[in-house]
């Protein structure tokens, strides 16, 4: 690939980040508070968002802390939650179409339930390195800053606001996921089933297990009779 | 020594976690996969993120059903007409906002 097109691509999947941003941001602050009331530092708490890019397990890590759990029961359970990502980057160094082993390595750290979900809804053209690396360009930045704010300054914030943007990362997966369903009534009946599935599998087991089962259970049986290509013709970019 | 127990916590919470990420970069090579198989990577994406959404979204206020229920659905109708992303959640931010003025 040329420079000019490494570099088209690069902003091209920084845009596709920038909605994660809004949902970072208010989860990061939210953790860094719990962290420090957990009896973490300011550099303790950005450290863990900086090295760690996972916001449930950092949240549960805290959490576990603050009641005293052993070294060892933290990072097993983290290893447990974050377990999800080695199905997500599977699909993710799949739909990947170029980049060296090395490169993929690196990238490898940027991939969570957020850019997963966007970058494995990409359109063909945009399968590129050089995109998944401007799209964690937009990520990664913004969960540690969203760590930090929350770190110094948390109080700055009225609660109604950080309140509402807590809807925002499930908005964003909703926002990926329903234009997808639009005219596919097989894979709307597959995510359907997946919802049900998922919350039935919740009340037995920790959702870091059900959402592993049910999304390999129910890809499974929707590999039986859902098309993706049945869309194609519904894929015409009009727009509200 | 909670400080030292702190950063151990966190190098080896970053280890563990960037493990199963990096995995499939290393093993993973454009590999071909049979018909069936490359049908079922292809359908994770959605049951991923269904699973993501469901039932998690009603938790976004734990106290409060209706502010999940309310934006996501938001999100949900302005998704469903194809508007941005971004759009979306800006929506749904602005719909719980207001919700909030309201309880």
């Amino acid at each position: 690939m040329d420079k000019n097109n490494f570099k088209n691509q690069y902003k091209n999947g920084f845009k596709a980040g920038v909605p994660v941003i809004l949902g970072f941001v208010p989860v990061g602050i939210a953790f860094a508070v719990m962290a420090r009331q957990a009896g973490f530092t300011v550099l303790q708490t950005c450290g863990m968002s900086f090295f760690v890019l996972a916001g449930a397990s950092q949240m549960m890590s805290v959490g576990m802390y603050a009641q005293g759990a052993g070294i060892l029961a933290i990072i097993i359970a983290t290893f447990v939650l974050n377990l999800r990502h080695i199905i997500m980057s599977t699909v993710v160094m799949n739909k990947m179409t170029d980049g060296s082993k090395a490169a993929r390595i690196v990238a490898a750290f940027g991939v969570t339930d957020e850019s997963f979900a966007i970058f494995s809804t990409e359109k063909e053209e945009n399968l590129t390195i050089a995109f998944f690396f401007g799209l964690i360009s937009a990520t990664y930045p913004s969960w540690v800053a969203g760590t930090f704010i929350g770190a110094v300054a948390n109080d700055l914030f009225p609660p109604i606001l950080t309140a509402s943007l807590a809807v925002s990362l499930y908005a964003m997966f909703i926002g990926l996921l329903v234009p997808n369903l639009r005219g596919n009534a097989k894979l709307c009946v597959l995510a359907v089933m997946t919802a049900v599935c998922n919350t039935i599998l919740c009340q037995f087991m920790a959702s870091s297990w059900a959402l592993i089962a049910s999304t390999l259970i129910c890809a499974f049986i929707g590999s039986f009779f859902v098309d993706l290509d049945d869309k194609k013709e519904d894929n015409a970019d009009e727009c509200c | 020594m909670s400080a030292v127990k702190i950063w151990i916590i966190i190098i080896g919470m970053g280890i563990v976690t960037y493990i199963p990420r990096a995995l499939p970069a290393a093993f993973i090579d454009k590999m071909k996969f049979g018909k069936r198989m490359e049908s079922f990577l292809k359908l994770i994406p959605y049951t991923a993120m269904t699973s993501l959404i469901i039932p998690g979204v009603f938790t976004a206020d734990a106290n409060n059903l209706s502010i999940g229920i309310v934006g996501g659905g938001i999100a949900a109708l302005l998704a469903w007409f194809k508007c941005p992303v971004m759009v979306c959640v800006l929506g749904a931010i602005a719909a719980d906002f207001v919700l909030y003025l309201f309880i």
